[in-house]
This record gives C-alpha cells, structure tokens and sequence, in this order.
C-alpha cells in the first residue's frame, strides 16, 4: 500500500496520571491555534509493511532515541534538542507511535530504526535533510540505501514513508514546538484557557493508505460485464437505427419516383393537405352543355341557353380563395362529369347556384360535403379512389410503421405471386409452414372478425373512364395487378378439390387456403391506417424497445 | 357524426319509407338512427321461405365513405352469411373497396334480398357452405329449411 497522504494535526490530551481515559481520547485542536499539516503529494513509500487496506498507520509523532555517541552528535544538526521524545510522552501507556526522524547516515538510520522497533511504532515518516521541495528520490535511489542489502525493510514491522526535505523540516520545526507544557507551545495561553494545563499537547499523523477507489474484483467483472452488454446494446441499436434510416430513404425515393403508393397499398391513410385541397378547382356548378336533355331533363331549372355564360361567369365563392383562373374553369366544368347529385349527401347540384369541388378525376361534390373527408380521412376520391394528391407526393415524414408495413406486404406479395405460379408443393401435401399459419390466423381473424376494419382499395376503376384515367395516371400504380393475380386462386381451390372424389380431409386446408388468399387479396385493400397507431400500441417498454431497436417486430 | 351523415341517413330512411322493398319492415329509432332494425320475410321462391329474420343495419360513424354494416341476428344457413353469433355479410357493394357513396340502404335491402334468391358460393364467407351449396344442392335445401323452421319462425 503506497501512501496517498499524510496529515499532521496538533492534539490535546490529558496527563493519564491525572485521569483515566482511553488511548484514544484525544481532541484534535483546530489550525487556528495549533499546527496541521496536510501532506498530499511528494510521499515515497519506502516500505509498506505490515499495512493492510483498510488499517493506516496513525500515531503521535516522535523522533526515535539514538544509542551510539556519534549519530547522537551528528542528529544535533537536523533534530532540534527539544524535540517530541518518547520521554516527552506520558509514560506507562501504549500509544500509537509514528517515529519522525531525519535520514542523514545509513548507520545512524539504523540505529533509529532498532530503537523503533521496541516502540509501538506504526509507522516512520523519514526526510532526507535538506532545503529542495522536490519529491524525494525513487526506491531503488542510492541515497536510500543502508548498505544493509534492504534487511531493514523486513526487520522493521512497519511501513515507512519518504516525505520531501521541505516537508520534513518544517514538521521537525514544529516537533521542536510541541514537546513541553501546553504554556510553552504555539498559542499556549489560549490552549491553557481551553484545556487544563496539565494536559499533554503534542503532533499527530495519519498516513492514508487508501489508494483512490480501487474497487473489488467482482463489482469490476460485473461492471465489465455491463459495459459489454451496453456496447453492445448501443451497436446493435445504431445499427438498427441506421438500416432503419436507410429503408426509410429507400421508401421516400420510391414514393416520389411514383413506384409505391402508400395509400393504395394500405401502408398508411394519407389526407390531403389544406393548401393543396384549396388548389383543387371549385366552381359554380352549371348544367352541362350537350346531352343535358338526355340525362338530367329535371335537372336544370334555367333553360339550356344559360349555359355557356354561366361557365363564363364562375366566380370562386367569397372568402374561398382558389388557384385557377376563369379560363381553366370553364375549361374543366364543360369537360366534368355530368353528375347531376352530390353523391355524398345525395342532394341535387342547383346550376348556377350550387359550388362544387372538382377532383383531379374529374368527379365532382360539394365542398362541404368532401372537403372535411379529404382533410382528415382519406386523400382518395370516394367515387374512384384514385388518388387526389399529385403523383410522387410524399408526406412529410416516413415512420419506421410505414416502412414495416410496406415491407410486410411486398413479402405476401412475392409469396402470393410465387404461389400463384407454383400451386403445387407444400399446398397439396406437405405440412403447412408455421409462418404461413400464422399468417393465416392472423388474417383470417382480421377477416372474419371485423369485416368493418378493412375498406377502400384502388382495384377500383370502372367508374374513372377513359379519358379521365389518363391524367392522373399516376393514381393507379402496380397495385392492382398482383391483386388480380391472387383472385382467382380460391376457384382454382375449388376445382381441384370438386376433382378429389372425397373432399372432407382437404376441407379444414381448403378454408385456410381460402382465407389466406383472400387475406392476399385484401392486404392491398386493407384501410390504410391514419395514424402510426401500432407505434403507440403496447406497453410502455414495448414502446421503449420499438424506440432502441427500430425495425424490431 | 356529422351532421351531414345525419341528414342522409333520414333522407334514405324517408325513401325506404316511401319505397319499402316487399316483405321488408324497417324499425327506425329516432334517438339511435345509425341502427336499423329490419324484419325480413324469406322469399317465396326461396329455401328461406315462411321464415322471418332479423337484420341489424349499422351505420359507421364515417358513413356514407363506408358502407353500412349488415348482420343477422336471426342465424341462417347460408353461404354468403357467417355462422357465428355475429352473422356478418361481406359481399358486392357491402365490400368496403367496393362501396361508393352514392349507393343506397335501398340497394343493399335488395341486394340482401337477392342474396337470399340466388345466394353467391363464390364470394363466400362459409366455405364448407358455399361447397355444399355447389356440390350437394340437395343436402344444403334440407339444412338451410331446417334452419328456417328451428330458428326463424
């Protein structure tokens, strides 16, 4: 055990002649009227004996007695005469000693060191004499050698400690002041006024041994161990994080390239933004030109000729600001739809009087009426369920949801594809895949269950004609296709079980099947949810670990 | 709700009224009105026939972008009807994806009505129905009138 520091304090003690008291009992005075002397750098630790942790070495200070004439002479020019002695301490008691000598010659050094060991000595603090504060010099310096071979270190039952020149002669200093009468040292008159007079007022040290905070092995596995388990939480976290960001871009670039339809796939419900519904033309409604007999005769109550002006003077509604001019707008109401009720609350349109809301496929409602639907329910015109949103629109934010869902259901996809052109396999015999029943459950609950959960699907085209599809084709992406690749399979099913002469076994997978496909079918029809509700389904710590590891199911 | 759901539905429910499809009673409540009650009588050229069953009529609260909700609460044996306690319908324009606005209560009373004439085995919610309807015509008449008697009457 290296020493950390050493502290030197002035305590105050009675005469145990004139009262029992234990060894202990003793009052550290305070460094307003008394000597303390903090040690906390320039220690050497010559020797560490016999220190265990836990245990340092304290004691009250005292220079060791010389025996041989000459180390006595030479101790006069570093040891003041009137230096704490162990006559100086009340005798018959067993303090605590730590011996305090200066380590001018090794012979002398050695004569200390035997004196010492007949004390209860716990330890010696040792100074080379001299005026440099420098840390006194290694271990294995020369000046510390006795010429002994390093015998005393195990001769001697205590540990010593170096301290710097300096150091050391200002405590021999002070030793010289604190080894008489409470009167006679520093402060005396006041000591005397605070104490009795006969007590004893002498220096006092403690080394720390303690070596900062060396913790036990166990607690340093431990902590190793869940610096690991950090680690590599954090790596496994970040990574996930980053192919997370990465799927999330890849999304982005293909919803703006048109590729993928978030909508029409059920990835996620969008709405339409106000500023871009308030783009869409709005107009006054006016009966249209040529076939007017034909289709709506109860329609118009001004006759036919009111037309083409009416179309001239469409005005935007007061207070509803809109983006087109008079000319598109005539523009577009000679080439809508004819559509003479609002299909939503199935009112008719007044010509001249009614505004309408035209979408981008043309199809035509009262504002009220479609407006609060395209704001927060759905960005997909309720006729047509073509989209409204201009192709390659991308909502602000791609979630972790979408990009798990959108991955989801490219998968059933490939698998229903796959399937569809390779029927046979695991379908006639083998046993069914524990994923593919799951998916099954999973989805056949969803369908039968609650059939009121799933809702609108772009496989929905009869009522956009032609010339209406054509500009925002964009609308209508891939979806559909693979979606009318897997209708067909139950027939498929049916057939081949109609050709089994007995079809009660293949019934129970013929249900599965069944189901399954129609789950296929449905996934592309499925409501697109509004919000990211599965990120705020689950517990808390669901939620948590979603947050860590994004991309975890 | 909105209120313009709201108008629409006593708009349909007026021309229900006005126009009630034969062997149909509609029970409308005022302070419930997105519920319809409705007795159905079976048709006479079907295997439903002498029966009376009882429809429930949910309107969603998105309603008209979604379709009403049809269930039987009478149980029937039939293809297109799920045999469970919640005798769902999911078919032709009740389909979500395929429901437009602008179509009717009307047109789904018939539609159910129709069902019932000519049920669909091939948009079938009951397979194991649907198979024994295609396959064993027979076998499904005696079932689907056993039913009537047992749970219609």
């Amino acid at each position: 055990m290296t020493a950390q520091g050493v502290g030197i304090f002035t305590i105050e003690f009675p005469d145990p002649y004139t009262l029992s008291y234990y060894n202990d009992e003793f009052v550290t005075l305070g460094s307003n009227i008394s000597f303390q002397y903090p040690i906390t750098s320039n220690i050497q630790t010559l020797s560490a004996k016999d220190v265990e942790r836990g245990n340092d070495p304290y004691g009250i200070l005292y220079v060791p007695e010389l025996r041989s004439d000459g180390c006595k002479e030479a101790e006069g020019s570093y040891v003041p005469t009137n230096a704490t002695r162990l006559r100086n301490l009340p005798s018959g008691t067993d303090y605590a000693l730590i011996g305090f000598l200066p380590w001018f010659s090794p012979q002398c050094v050695l004569e200390y060191f035997q004196s010492a060991r007949t004390s209860p000595v716990k330890a010696l603090l040792v100074y080379q004499p001299g005026t440099t504060n420098a840390p006194p010099p290694g271990n294995n310096d020369p000046s510390w050698s006795l010429g002994d071979g390093g015998n005393w270190e195990d001769a001697n039952k205590f540990p010593v400690y170096a301290l710097s020149s300096t150091s050391g002669t200002i405590v021999m200093t002070q030793l010289s002041l604190y080894s008489g009468n409470m009167t006679d040292a520093p402060h005396g008159d006041e000591l005397a006024s605070l104490f009795s007079p006969t007590d004893y007022v002498r220096l006092w040290a403690t080394v720390n041994t303690q070596a900062g905070s060396q913790l036990p092995s166990l607690w340093v596995f431990l902590v190793i161990v869940l610096g690991l388990l950090l680690l590599i939480i954090f790596v496994t976290s970040s990574f996930m994080h980053i192919v997370q960001r990465r799927r999330r871009r890849d999304l982005q670039r293909r919803v703006v390239e048109g590729e993928v339809d978030l909508e029409a796939l059920g990835v996620k419900r969008l709405t339409v933004p106000r500023e871009y519904l308030e783009k869409l033309p709005l107009y006054t409604y006016s009966v249209p030109g040529g076939d007017l007999e034909k289709t709506v005769p109860q329609e118009s109550p001004q006759p036919r000729d009111g037309a083409p002006e009416t179309t001239e003077q469409a005005t935007p509604a007061p207070g509803v600001p809109t983006a087109q001019n008079d000319a598109t707008v005539s523009n577009q109401a000679s080439s809508a739809f004819s559509q003479p009720t609002c299909p939503i609350c199935l009112d008719d349109f007044i010509s001249n009087e009614t505004q309408v809301r035209e979408l981008p496929c043309r199809h035509i409602f009262h504002p009220d009426c479609v407006d609060t639907f395209l704001l927060s329910n759905s960005s997909l015109c309720p006729m047509c369920k073509k989209s409204v949103l201009p192709g390659g629109y991308c909502p602000a934010k791609i979630t972790n949801i979408m990009v798990r869902r959108e991955r989801m259901i490219r998968r059933m996809r490939a698998r229903g594809e796959s399937e569809s052109i390779e029927p046979t396999g695991q379908r006639t015999g083998g046993p069914v895949s524990l994923r593919d029943r799951l998916a099954s459950t999973a989805f056949g609950r969803r369908v039968f269950g609650s059939p009121e959960q799933t809702q609108s699907g772009p496989n929905d085209i009869e009522m956009a004609s032609p010339e209406t599809a054509q500009p925002q084709a964009s609308g209508a992406l891939p979806a559909p296709a693979p979606a009318t690749e897997i209708t067909p399979a139950p027939d498929l099913a049916h057939t081949r079980s109609q050709a089994a002469p007995e079809c009660t076994e293949p019934e129970t997978r013929n249900r599965r099947e069944w189901a399954r496909q129609r789950a296929l079918a449905l996934v592309s029809n499925s409501r697109a949810p509004a919000t990211d509700d599965e990120g705020n389904s689950g517990s808390r710590w669901r939620r948590g670990l979603r947050k860590v590891f994004p991309g975890f199911r | 709700m909105s209120t313009g759901a709201k108008k629409r539905i006593m708009r349909e429910y007026g021309e229900c009224m006005s126009d009630t499809p034969p062997g149909m009673k509609i029970t409308f409540d005022e302070q419930n009105m997105t519920e319809w009650e409705i007795l159905l009588d079976g048709p006479e050229q079907s295997v439903y026939a002498g029966g009376h069953f009882k429809l429930k009529l949910t309107f969603p609260n998105e309603y008209p972008f979604k379709p009403p909700v049809v269930s039987f609460k009478t149980k029937i044996y039939h293809p297109n009807v799920s045999n469970d306690d919640k005798g769902s319908m999911c078919l032709g324009l009740l389909r979500p994806e395929e429901w437009k606005p602008p179509n009717k209560v009307v047109a789904v009373l018939r539609l159910i009505q129709t069902l019932l004439i000519e049920p669909n085995p091939d948009d079938a919610i009951e397979p194991s129905i649907a198979n024994e309807y295609k396959e064993n015509r027979k076998e499904f008449d005696k079932t689907a009138k056993d039913w009537v008697k047992r749970y219609a009457k």
